[in-house]
């Protein structure tokens, strides 16, 4: 695999605002990587660098080993999938596809087929001649998605291209975005600030907060070894807690509300630190008698149901944690105020490394 | 749009009619439409002082702005002061009403000529009082002119390109029948009205512009835009001469025309009695020194000029030459044919 | 409906039908009565005749200066366009700090506060002889005497309309402009179109139904014009509204005034429809 994106201490300052605070990063060809972060965190703007709309305050940009740095947008040979599509209202359908191709020259005939192919590839090549305003808001996305790809582009940013549709199609997107980069084998670079896309469709995930890359990684990565608390936070729920490593009389313990269970590895006694396990993690029992090693009790304080699983805060006295119950048929709700005990092995445990201040 | 329209509508409504908001007068109060420098508060604020008759005056631009005004209807006025030229269609209108010349003594010191003339009379009735006159000569700037110019040929000399101007008024065509050799300029046949056109539209390329009020011919000389136009006789001179431009005014070979402005009381005024004093201040020695002196005009009434004027002043403003007020083609009332010289006049305007 | 309600509707409704009914239609309805009455010494008379339509599509003069009106009012809008959409486009794109966007928008639409007359009386003090512009001309060498080219005539006309309406064709413009979203342009660029070409295929398009606008308002602010004429037109400059000003006026025919205004409220009209057609054409995009 080849590097076809290097991004070199790239700053991207707006008066006295940071956007984008020394950020180096590389991307593979035909990777999947998403930039995810909370609103405000430079996600867009280190996107748009990329794609040449925000001229960098340092650093450098190589695109396929080529310094692009101070190359116009119009001259890089990446495209965008703008947040708001950025369809040309005065345009057709097929006319937004091929309008790239057509100002540079390509004969007309060629250019409505590249459009109408391009078109094929979203299922839209049907509404060739549709105005823009005539569709549904996912048929917009798809048509900018179209247009994007029709110049066979070496990488393809969107940003936050779901985020205007609503819960249902944004999920089928997801899933027609993923196999669009498989079919196509292109680079993409997505922004978005919601977690499970980035699980669901990324190679990569970026997790960038307050300009910088606070962690990056597979989704499996990111999701089972967090390396922040903020990390763990924002992929996904960890019930989190600070502890001073013991040793118990079965190794290693930590506290957690009080409560001692066994210490992870690669802590040693004596050692403060930010523990978490995640909701799903724990094993849990019913009744007043469960217990053995590694297991907290604690009562039911409140139920939300997910379908597919139920979502309980359990009370342990000094603090509540939340848990994932699978509803595998015929087990009955539990009730709030039932008596519960959850079992956390310690290799369910992670250690979160403490935030530097951002 | 239909915002749009509205104004749209409202803009060229306002700009087809005046309409006069009518508003009663109340008694001892006199409204007077009139010509600017004729209710000048030289004369009018003794006037109010001796009669109790307050005055409020309203201006007109031209001879014809009194039809319409009266014809919008509102009997806000009660004295209008029309040229010689528009006043037999009032009475003809019916807008204005018989003077009882038993009440106005000085009536009879009025030049015969203008206190018989046609436009004020009808069927035996005296319908105005004269009030001032004057010709329409030509002017020149003095010291563009080598040779002075003695006709009205002067107006048509391609080497004065772009200095002449003439009143944008039926009058041009009078002018250009003149010197066309048609003397019967206030009953001009249509072929010899169509002959007066052709020498106008020939004219315009040299005309600089039309000039439609007093003040714009003065600021036409001003600014040395203009060497050579008709003029109110008198009055640009008067005002040039007070901006240091000499001017010199000459009655042409081919003739100059007179007018002779008369008020009249509109029909059916509340203010009757008010209306009387008026006529009768307008031709005494204090109304027509007034007019003298602020319009440079001559006096109707000779005697009541006698009293204020210089002998110089009075043979200047030819008060002692009838042979002068003779020579003048007075103006006249048009009747039916005011429509077609308009039309002439604008058709001119279109070329 | 009850009774009641109804009354209550009609109520709250009249005075805005009433005041419509006034001031539109009365006017009109009058207008259009005169305009079949006959002229008769010494003012006129009620009559149901054609004459003075007959008249006005007959004699030529009519037909002249309505062509004279429609052709100064085409070079006013398309001057004041060509004015107006570099000063707008320059506001809403090149113009980063918003105060001075608004002081630069201000500076031109704050004249409507100003009296048409005063403003157009200024371009007399710059056009003429002695004017403004010949003293420039004159001191820096590019004229040895005076020129007399600039005031009196169509151009001086045209000149001082466009300056006098310009703010009718500014604000269309600039409000077009500032609608178009800034990512389509740099979606254009985006797809490797450079700037004069984006403007060219997405910017010009899509402001459009702000020159359309413009051009429909300047247009027949100038078709009903009447003082410019007056001011700084030379022999040539009579327009159709000073040609109804003198038949309400000099000749006192109101009839065939009537005639004339109602003609040129059809012209006006007609221009009014064709231009919303245009402009809704490029409606319902930014949807
Ligand atoms: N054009 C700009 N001018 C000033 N500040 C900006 C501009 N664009 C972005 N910023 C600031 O830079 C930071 C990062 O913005 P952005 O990249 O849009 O964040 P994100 O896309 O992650 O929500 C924010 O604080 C934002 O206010
Ligand atoms: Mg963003």
């Amino acid at each position: 695999m080849s590097k076809i994106i290097e991004i070199e201490n790239l700053t991207k300052t707006f008066g006295k605002v940071v956007g984008v605070d020394d950020i180096s990063l590389s991307v593979e060809q035909g990777e999947f990587v998403t930039l995810l972060g909370p609103s405000g965190c430079g996600k867009s703007t280190l996107l748009r660098m990329i794609g040449g709309f925000e001229e960098p305050t340092s650093g450098r940009i190589l695109l396929d080993g080529q310094d692009v740095t101070h190359v116009p947008p119009s001259k890089r040979a990446v495209n965008m999938v703008f947040q708001d599509y950025a369809l040309f209202p005065h345009l057709s359908v097929g006319k937004n596809v091929g309008y790239g191709l057509r100002v540079a020259g390509m004969p007309r005939r060629e250019v409505r087929e590249k459009a109408l192919e391009a078109l094929a590839l979203v299922g839209l090549e049907d509404r060739f001649d549709a105005a823009p305003h005539m569709l549904s808001g996912g048929q917009r996305q798809r048509v900018a998605l179209a247009r994007a790809i029709v110049r066979r582009p070496k990488v393809l940013l969107l940003d936050e291209p779901l985020s205007a549709l609503d819960a249902n199609l944004r999920e089928q997107m997801q899933v027609e975005l993923k196999a669009l980069h498989t079919k196509m084998g292109l680079t993409f670079i997505l922004v978005t600030h919601d977690q499970t896309e980035a699980l669901t469709m990324s190679d990569r995930i970026v997790v960038m907060r307050g300009g910088k890359i606070v962690q990056m990684g597979s989704p499996v990565d990111l999701y089972e070894r967090p390396a922040t608390s903020y990390v763990a936070g924002f992929i996904g729920s960890t019930n989190q807690f600070r502890s001073v490593v013991a040793t118990g009389p079965t190794g290693p313990q930590v506290q957690c509300f009080g409560q001692p269970i066994s210490a992870p590895a690669g802590v040693a006694p004596g050692q403060e630190a930010l523990f978490g396990f995640r909701p799903e993690k724990a094993l849990v029992q019913f009744g007043e008698e469960g217990g053995g090693p590694d297991t907290l009790r604690g009562s039911v304080a409140d139920i939300l149901y997910h379908g597919q699983s139920v979502r309980l805060m359990i009370d342990l006295g000094a603090g509540e944690v939340l848990v994932d119950l699978p509803m595998s048929g015929s087990d009955g709700m539990p009730q709030v105020g039932d008596a519960v005990s959850l079992r956390v092995g310690a290799d369910k445990i992670m250690v979160l490394a403490d935030e530097v201040a951002a | 749009m239909k915002k749009r329209l509205t104004l749209l509508a409202q803009t060229s409504f306002s700009a087809l009619c005046a309409v006069s908001i009518a508003s009663g007068a109340m008694a001892g109060e006199l409204n007077i439409l009139t010509w600017e420098g004729y209710a000048d508060p030289s004369v009018i604020e003794p006037f109010t002082a001796a009669t109790g008759c307050e005055v409020s005056a309203t201006y007109v631009g031209s001879n014809d702005d009194f039809a319409p005004k009266l014809a919008a209807g509102g009997g806000v006025f009660d004295i209008v002061t029309p040229s010689i030229d528009s006043t037999y269609a009032l009475i003809e209108a019916g807008f204005v009403q018989p003077i009882d010349v038993s009440r106005v003594p000085a009536f009879k010191d009025i030049y015969e000529q203008f206190r018989t003339a046609d436009g004020i009379l009808k069927d035996g009735k005296v319908y105005g009082v004269p009030y001032a006159w004057g010709a329409i000569p030509f002017m020149y700037r003095k010291d563009k002119f080598d040779t002075p110019p003695t006709s009205i040929k002067a107006l048509w000399d391609p080497a004065l390109e772009g200095r002449i101007s003439l009143w944008d008024d039926k009058s041009a065509l009078y002018v250009a029948a003149r010197l066309n050799g048609n003397m019967n300029i206030y009953e001009l046949s249509d072929a010899e009205l169509a002959a007066a056109v052709d020498k106008l539209v020939e004219q315009r390329p040299l005309v600089r512009k039309y000039w439609a009020t007093a003040g714009e011919l003065v600021d036409l000389y001003k600014s040395d835009e203009v060497w050579i136009s008709n003029t109110w006789g008198g009055y640009q001179s008067g005002l040039l001469a007070a901006e240091n431009i000499e001017v010199v005014e000459f009655i042409p070979e081919e003739g100059a025309e007179g007018w002779m402005d008369s008020n009249m009381i509109v029909a059916d005024t509340p203010n009757e009695e008010c209306a009387y004093q008026f006529l009768n201040m307008a031709i005494s020695a204090q109304g027509q020194e007034g007019v003298f002196k602020v319009n440079g005009y001559s006096s109707t009434n000779p005697v009541a000029a006698k009293e204020f004027m210089s002998d110089s002043e009075f043979s200047a403003l030819h008060q002692d030459d009838p042979a002068y007020l003779d020579s003048l083609l007075l103006w006249e009332n048009l009747g039916d044919r005011l429509p077609v010289y308009t039309n002439a006049w604008n058709s001119v305007k279109s070329q | 409906m009850n009774g009641a309600l109804r009354l209550k509707r009609a109520l709250v409704l009249s005075p805005p039908l009433l005041w419509t009914f006034l001031f539109m239609f009365v006017p009109y309805a009058i207008l259009l009565v005169y305009s079949f009455w006959q002229q008769k010494y010494p003012t006129f008379v009620p009559a149901f005749q054609f004459g003075n339509y007959v008249q006005i599509f007959t004699d030529p003069q009519y037909f002249r200066v309505i062509l004279r009106t429609l052709k100064i009012a085409f070079f006013v809008s398309l001057g004041a366009a060509l004015v107006a959409y570099p000063y707008a486009y320059f506001l809403v794109f090149r113009v980063r700090k918003p105060g001075l966007r608004l002081m630069l928008y201000m500076a031109v639409v704050a004249p409507l506060w100003v009296s048409y007359l005063l403003r157009a009386y200024t371009w007399k003090t710059i056009l003429g002889t002695t004017g403004i512009l010949n003293s420039f001309l004159m001191s820096t060498g590019i004229l040895s005497e005076p020129s007399s080219v600039f005031l009196y005539n169509q151009t001086a006309m045209i000149v001082t309309l466009i300056y006098v309406f310009i703010p009718f064709m500014v604000m269309p413009i600039y409000a077009v402009l500032e609608k178009i979203p800034h990512s389509l342009k740099e979606a254009s660029a985006d797809l490797g179109v450079g700037r004069v070409r984006t403007f060219l295929s997405v910017t010009l398009p899509l402001s459009i139904p702000g020159i359309v606008a413009g051009f429909t308002m300047t247009f027949c602010l100038t078709f009903g014009d009447f003082i410019a004429p007056f001011l700084v037109g030379g022999p040539d400059g009579q327009m159709i509204a000073n040609v109804i000003a003198s038949q309400f006026g000099a000749s006192l025919n109101w009839p065939l005034g009537a005639a004339l205004a109602l003609v040129m409220l059809m012209i006006v009209l007609s221009i009014i429809t064709v231009s919303d057609k245009f402009e809704r054409l490029g409606q319902g995009r930014f949807a």
